[in-house]
């Protein structure tokens, strides 16, 4: 998104602006006033909606080692855009500890209310809040049982790690946050982390026997090491995607199952592309930048080749004439 | 988080000199290839030009040097680095090989008002050598690779500073990469070449429908023996090809390593049972829901 490409009536918004800041104060009637300030809103709207095109493009260009730094810095140099960005950039999470349950949960924006974090287990803030954002019960029933069912979900494939799925109540459904954080083990002195950030978006149809659901996923995966060989080798990031499907909704099939399964796909079609970026396509954009063998061995390697592979086709078209 | 620290700041906005310091480090951290997105987006944010200006306008310069920045300059077929190494200030920088010096303008990367200029005779012979042998070896071994090599002296002795530099910039396919090697050769006063130190670094950044960056750096440190600059010049270039393929070895067995063992410690391919998961019966044995008959 470029500044330069400024729609014609923006670049005459800024323009009206312009001149209603040249003008003289006195003389204006009421009317004038409300138009200016009428425009003037419509201005800053826009001013901000480019603002956050600018901020989302960065966070996809700086180094996402540095994510939570720059998140921070990018706050403190547009305050106005702090909520909608701290909704909308994901980032590492992180565990906090339920005392009451004994049990590990994860942090994020959509279980937090101040500077409180809402436990799935014991469905209380940390640090307590008297009227803290809590779902509704019916919700929160079924917020139980997708924390059990995902539990299940995260052992069968992480093999350890914790879990937490946070719903929220929307207009014609809910929506909700399926998170899972897996930290290796450091073996072969090679330090890795994984991150799952599942945002999943219900909406019920009037009769209840369908629903139709969007999940936007986001996966990160950190790895480091430090070895003598190789000084140090920081490959991370994160890779997202967006699915959209209609299913039944039954007691042979309720939302739980539903959502479940097209995050168990998800899940699995970003574990492949993030093998395929990770390990083939950055390896291989390294190994272009320098060649090991000399590259005169190499032009003449794949001369050599050319020249094979003509003269076996001269040799099939001449089979093929016979 | 964040949160936390909303509450300490309350509505406190920060100091231009703060915006300035968080513009700056932006632009310095720009991968390569990007700088012209990072700068806009940094502009649009800051909304401010002539604080952006007088205050981020050193940002550029060093972004430029510590990348290496190639540019192709008159009277030479070879391109030069823009470096910390070759920097005389007031925006100009001279290359040793084309014995120049020349105006960079760093926001668009070209180079002008071409003067001329005499390398430091101290060490011009070392230099020299190094130059040539380093230049063959940078063909050989980098498809669009720059090297340039700089001399140097000093009270205590001279220094020669070798750079490669090379890059593949392909932002319609969502990736850019830079190799970036610095070789110091320390030639004390009156005495032979004694210790040859490198720093490496490598950078990719993809970012289709993401943003995955590969950040990694290895310092090297060596002996030299040799008496005289044509000696010298083949065993420098022979420590820096074995150094510098031993570093582009080691990252593709992490590569290996990673993909074999840490990714697949991280999460399985499919559950033990070698089938995706039947959320039926997960979610029939959740706590809370009535037990069904089957």
């Amino acid at each position: 998104m470029k500044v330069d490409k400024m729609k014609a009536q923006e670049i005459q918004m800024a323009w009206i602006i312009w001149q209603y800041s040249e003008r003289q104060h006195e003389g204006r009637n009421a009317l004038e006033d409300m138009h200016e300030r009428m425009i003037l809103k419509m201005f800053s709207k826009w001013m901000t909606d480019q603002q956050m095109d600018c901020a989302l493009d960065l966070m996809r260009r700086l180094p996402p080692q540095q994510i939570e730094k720059n998140l921070s810095d990018l706050i403190d140099l547009v305050p106005s855009l702090c909520e909608d960005l701290l909704s909308s950039v994901d980032q590492p999470l992180k565990i906090a500890k339920d005392k009451d349950m004994g049990k590990d949960y994860l942090l994020c924006d959509y279980n937090r209310d101040g500077d409180s974090y809402r436990s799935p287990w014991s469905n209380t803030y940390d640090p307590p809040l008297e009227d803290g954002s809590m779902p509704s019960e019916r919700l929160r029933k079924l917020e139980i049982d997708a924390n059990h069912a995902f539990d299940q979900y995260r052992e069968m494939y992480f093999e350890g790690g914790v879990s937490s799925v946070y719903l929220w109540d929307l207009d014609h459904g809910f929506a909700g946050v399926i998170l899972i954080k897996k930290a290796g083990d450091g073996s072969k002195k090679i330090k890795g982390c994984w991150d799952s950030i599942h945002v999943v978006e219900v909406q019920e149809k009037t009769s209840g026997r369908s629903a139709h659901y969007k999940l936007t996923s986001t996966a990160m995966l950190w790895l480091q090491t430090n070895k003598p060989g190789s000084g140090t080798m920081n490959l991370g990031g994160s890779l997202t995607r967006q699915v959209e499907s209609d299913a039944s909704v039954s007691e042979a099939s309720p939302h739980i199952a539903n959502i479940g399964r097209m995050v168990e796909e998800m899940e699995n079609k970003i574990r492949n592309t993030l093998n395929e970026i990770y390990f083939g396509k950055t390896k291989d954009i390294v190994n272009g930048l320098r060649s090991i063998q000399p590259l005169a061995n190499q032009q003449q390697q794949d001369a050599l080749r050319q020249d094979l592979a003509l003269a076996f086709l001269r040799r099939q078209a001449k089979g093929d004439s016979n | 988080m964040k949160g936390d620290k909303m509450a300490a700041d309350s509505d406190e906005p920060i100091s231009d000199q703060e915006k300035v310091r968080i513009v700056t480090n932006f632009i310095l951290h720009s991968p390569p290839g990007e700088f012209n997105e990072v700068f806009n987006d940094v502009r649009v944010l800051l909304n401010n030009d002539s604080l952006l200006k007088e205050g981020a306008s050193s940002a550029f310069s060093q972004y430029n040097k510590d990348q290496l920045t190639p540019v192709k300059i008159e009277g030479s077929e070879h391109k030069v680095l823009i470096t910390e190494h070759n920097d005389l200030g007031g925006g100009r920088f001279f290359d040793d090989r084309s014995r120049q010096t020349f105006r960079y303008d760093h926001l668009k990367k070209e180079a002008s008002d071409y003067q001329s200029w005499t390398p430091d005779a101290t060490v011009e012979q070392w230099r020299s050598a190094i130059e040539s042998e380093l230049t063959t070896y940078t063909m050989d071994h980098y498809k669009n690779g720059v090297c340039s090599v700089f001399g140097k002296s000093h009270q205590s002795g001279s220094t020669v500073m070798a750079c490669i530099e090379d890059h593949q910039f392909q932002p319609n396919n969502y990736w850019n990469g830079r190799w970036r090697s610095q070789w110091c050769i320390t030639l004390p006063q009156g005495s032979t070449p004694t210790e040859l130190r490198g720093i490496l670094k490598v950078q990719v950044h993809y970012y289709e429908d993401g943003n995955v960056q590969l950040v990694s750096s290895k310092d090297v440190k060596e002996n030299l023996t040799s008496t005289s600059p044509a000696e010298l010049a083949k065993e420098f270039v022979r420590q820096v090809e074995t150094a510098e393929s031993e570093y582009q070895c080691a990252i593709s067995e992490n590569y290996q390593t990673m993909s074999d063992t840490t990714f697949k410690a991280l999460r399985r391919q499919l559950p033990v049972t070698r089938a995706k998961i039947d959320w039926n019966k997960i979610v029939s044995y959740s706590v809370g829901k009535e037990l069904r008959s089957q």
